[in-house]
């Protein structure tokens, strides 16, 4: 059962979630980062059905597992196509955006046709171990997509402070998740510190959001090339 | 069609390099998930019933010490 802290951590990050799609309308941006707010709003949504399933029927409830399972399969797949939105508009000025799309969804399709082969061989639940491990490995998709990403942002001299801002949270929160993730079984007597800490680096990716969302205008520009050595 | 080709390329590399990347993160896992949407505390996972102890694996009879291979 979570204790106060967890309760606390999840109150600020709904918050945080909330502060993301009022920064994007109050800066008009809704409609340019369209599917990243649709993701934060999903986010709001699950979060309130989850609160009150866990209140309902208990931590360790079927309807509370089911649910929290499922509805993070389908935010992983919103955040993915929210992360194609990001790679459409890096590469807006070459004019490739069917192929972005294209990209997308053969990746999409990919990533579900391996994911089957490997739950097909394990056979009870099939349906929701295909849901669970569909969202995990979207998820290492995302992180390796990120980082492909911020190679091209880069190599194309991007300058746009607002999407440079947006990959790199993203790219952050990846990797800090990842990272806990692994030191986590590597060390499994040290759960109980870093078991708590998923919870806090949740709420980092909706407060860089929100931070740059309200804080950094649309025709804001910096030069992250300075940060790449390049051979004279 | 060459960037076409490109792209499916670019799909492969990026499936086998994030598939490549789970096996080394979750290489000493317990066999829990790793969750990222939300901050909601995760629950126990709903196809792993019960908290009992793996069995051994039936097709190893006996408790005899495993001989070298044959070749």
């Amino acid at each position: 059962m979570p204790g106060p802290f967890a309760y606390l951590i999840w109150f600020v990050n709904i918050l945080c979630e909330v502060a993301v799609v009022v920064c994007a309308f109050k800066k008009q941006t809704l409609r340019r980062y369209f599917l990243l707010n649709i993701y934060m709003a999903g986010l709001v949504i699950s979060d309130i059905g989850r609160y009150k399933i866990l209140a309902e029927y208990g931590y360790s409830s079927r309807q509370y597992q089911y649910f929290y399972y499922y509805s993070d399969a389908v935010l992983t797949v919103f955040l993915y196509f929210a992360l194609s939105t990001l790679y459409s508009h890096v590469f807006s000025e070459l004019k490739a955006e069917s192929y972005v799309k294209f990209g997308t969804v053969l990746l999409l399709a990919g990533t579900a046709l391996f994911t089957y082969s490997v739950v097909a061989q394990s056979s009870a639940k099939l349906v929701t171990h295909f849901v669970i491990e569909l969202s995990q490995n979207l998820y290492f998709v995302g992180l390796v997509l990120t980082y492909v990403l911020w190679g091209a942002i880069l190599k194309l001299r991007e300058t746009r402070t607002r999407l440079i801002q947006l990959v790199l949270s993203l790219g952050v929160y990846f990797s800090l998740i990842a990272a806990n993730y692994a030191i986590r079984n590597l060390y499994p007597s040290l759960s109980t510190v870093f078991v708590p800490l998923v919870q806090v680096f949740a709420t980092f990716l909706p407060l860089a959001w929100a931070y740059a969302f309200w804080r950094l205008p649309e025709d804001a520009r910096l030069v992250p090339s300075r940060l790449a050595v390049i051979p004279r | 069609m060459s960037r076409k080709l490109a792209v499916v390329l670019f799909v492969m590399l990026i499936l086998v390099g994030s598939m490549g990347l789970k096996t080394l993160v979750t290489a000493h896992a317990d066999g829990s998930i790793l969750m990222a949407a939300g901050g909601a505390p995760a629950p126990p996972t709903p196809y792993k019933a019960g908290g009992a102890p793996a069995p051994p694996t039936p097709y190893r009879a006996g408790g005899a010490p495993a001989p070298p291979t044959p070749y």
